[in-house]
């Protein structure tokens, strides 16, 4: 426990989205259907149309009679990264981003078999993150300015990342699911974030109450949890939705693979789908949509969830409590001497 | 204030008999749902007059004052002195155990019969404790602590260790170390009641180990859920505006 704390205390150190240390990436697996991109090689365009996995299991039941799904899980690494690129990066590894998860003391979850190897953007077909030509144009002016503090990653701030980004996996890993009668809530290691989703077919909130990891609504659709996510904060550019570990240092926005560097609007809203494969598994997809920055609502899925080991157990991850050097190591931002009021 | 209630017999099977909520399926009381604490011991737990901003209050120490050693009553009052710079919370940490349950701020339990989550929206913190019996991780640092939790009768008993020093029991600078154990005794007295005690042992700080009462209140609205508070957002408001000149 101990050896993972310490690993943990270096992540806060380092900060993972512009750590610099990153040698190689994880190979593909072999077997899989997608070709391998090579080392500069343009990665390939187009995957086979992505349909929903088809389980036929048949998860036991709660008291209350919903699907069992609760439990300690770990995520299970993207198979590649968010997106290909628009524009290939020479000299990089095909899967780079991967190679950042910390599971210094449990294995390291793998893909169920015969997943197919692609990026998690599945729809459209081509992988790519279908931006509005204004929106590349600001991903493009926040990816060149990362070193300052107002166009930094939210994540690397310490802010709530949002949905589908709280369960992209990073290098905090865990999550824990709790059901109870009416409810399914999520808490995620990740800087101890947290949602409740009623499961009563409440509308929404007020448009007025906005909240960074949104307002979720869920119910399930034979053993399909499915969650309608609306709401979010936007009150910060620095709120992204969607990123994979680390953007690399200095690589243009059109070459990114992580999802890095697109803000939403005030419309964004998510549709979840949390589909039980076996007793330890669940397939993740996010369909996202937002009119004021993407061209056409686009979908994100991979196998999300491991079942932990049996003696897993979920430590405290402090984001912003350790994050002060950190800001002010690498943007020279000062924050010690602000205080908020507090009720 | 329970001040004038007899000792309770420790480890005895529902000290209120009588409890007549709903139980979940393992037949433990039903504390599912949104609560929160309506006193002043965020702003002091000791009894205080009004200040700006600040109600007054009955303090929730049990005989009164905190028993601190002389050393540490000092620093008491120099952190009070320093409150609106060295108060943890101003800087948008979690608030640490038993702070949290008592802030102005509603949080939501989630039980299972081997866990009990605790969702808190300032901040959101979370604790996760654990029912299965097993030991507390050694000598940890974490701001929400450690907790283990069981059952003695219809008291949900948790104890935390690994709390850190560095956070406080209130706004008025009354603090510990990380010697600090917190052993809290939930009691539901109904369904939308809870006898909340907590006691604090902290040999380097205090003279002997000393207990807080509190009741803590099922919130009822219909539909009701947590909102943010998500402060380290709040800060950055502050420095962007800083940065961009404005006040």
């Amino acid at each position: 426990m101990l050896t993972r704390l310490i690993g943990l205390a270096a992540i806060v150190l380092i900060v993972p989205s512009l750590a610099t240390a990153q040698t190689q990436g994880t190979p593909a697996p072999t077997g899989a259907p997608a070709p391998a991109a090579g080392r500069g090689a343009a990665p390939p365009a187009n995957y086979p149309p992505y349909t929903r996995p088809v389980s036929t299991y048949v998860p036991p039941r709660t008291p209350d009679g919903q699907p069992d799904i609760s439990g300690l899980y770990l995520a299970i690494p993207l198979p590649r990264n968010i997106e290909t690129p628009s524009v290939p990066m020479a000299a990089r590894g095909p899967n780079r981003a991967n190679g950042e998860f910390s599971y210094s003391l449990n294995e390291r979850p793998k893909l169920p078999e015969g997943a197919i190897v692609r990026p998690a953007g599945v729809d459209p077909a081509d992988g790519k993150i279908p931006l509005k030509p204004e929106a590349m144009q600001l991903r493009k002016e926040i990816i060149a300015n990362q070193e300052k503090v107002e166009r930094l990653d939210g994540r690397v701030l310490c802010l709530a990342p949002g949905i589908p980004r709280s369960t992209v996996p990073a290098p905090v890993v865990g999550y824990q699911i709790f059901q109870k009668p009416g409810y399914v809530v999520i808490f995620y290691e990740q800087s101890h974030l947290y949602r409740t989703i009623p499961l009563d077919g409440r509308a929404s909130l007020d448009p007025k109450i906005q909240k960074a990891m949104g307002v979720s609504r869920g119910h399930w659709e034979g053993n399909v949890l499915v969650v309608e996510v609306t709401n979010f904060t936007n009150n910060l550019e620095n709120n992204w939705v969607i990123g994979a570990v680390s953007a690399t240092p200095g690589v243009p926005a059109e070459s990114l693979a992580t999802g890095h560097g697109i803000p939403h609007s005030d419309v964004y809203r998510v549709t979840e789908r949390y589909t039980p494969i076996d007793a330890n598994t669940i397939h993740y997809e996010a369909v996202i949509n937002d009119e004021k920055v993407f061209t056409q609502p686009w979908t994100l899925a991979w196998y999300g969830f491991a079942r932990a080991p049996k003696d897993y157990v979920p430590i405290e991850y402090a984001c912003f409590e350790g994050n002060a050097k950190n800001l002010l190591l690498m943007t020279n931002t000062d924050i010690s001497g602000i205080r908020v009021n507090v009720p | 204030m329970r001040g004038a209630a007899p000792p309770r017999p420790p480890a005895a099977p529902a000290t209120k008999p009588g409890y007549a909520g709903p139980r979940t399926p393992d037949r433990k009381p039903d504390l599912n749902g949104i609560w929160q604490v309506m006193n002043t011991a965020h702003w002091n737990v000791e009894a205080h007059s009004a200040s700006e901003g600040i109600p007054a209050g009955f303090s929730v120490v049990e005989g009164g004052s905190i028993p601190y050693q002389p050393a540490a009553l000092a620093k008491r009052n120099e952190n009070f002195k320093n409150r609106l710079m060295a108060d943890p919370i101003r800087k948008c940490y979690m608030p640490g155990v038993p702070r949290a349950t008592y802030m102005p701020f509603p949080f939501e339990i989630t039980q299972t019969p081997k866990h009990i989550g605790i969702a808190y929206e300032f901040a959101h913190a979370t604790r996760t404790i654990f029912l299965d019996g097993t030991p507390h991780m050694e000598d940890l640092d974490f701001w929400m602590g450690d907790g283990r939790g069981r059952w003695e009768g219809d008291t949900l008993v948790i104890d935390t260790v690994s709390l850190g020093d560095q956070t406080w029991f209130d706004q008025a600078g009354n603090f510990h170390s990380d010697a600090l154990k917190v052993n809290e005794r939930l009691t539901p007295t109904d369904v939308n009641h809870i006898d909340y005690e907590v006691t604090i042992e902290d040999p380097k700080v205090f003279t002997r180990p000393w207990k807080m009462h509190m009741i803590v209140y099922r919130r009822m609205e219909k539909d009701l859920e947590l909102l943010d508070y998500e402060c380290a957002e709040h800060v950055y408001e502050k420095l962007f505006q800083q940065k961009a000149g404005k006040p």
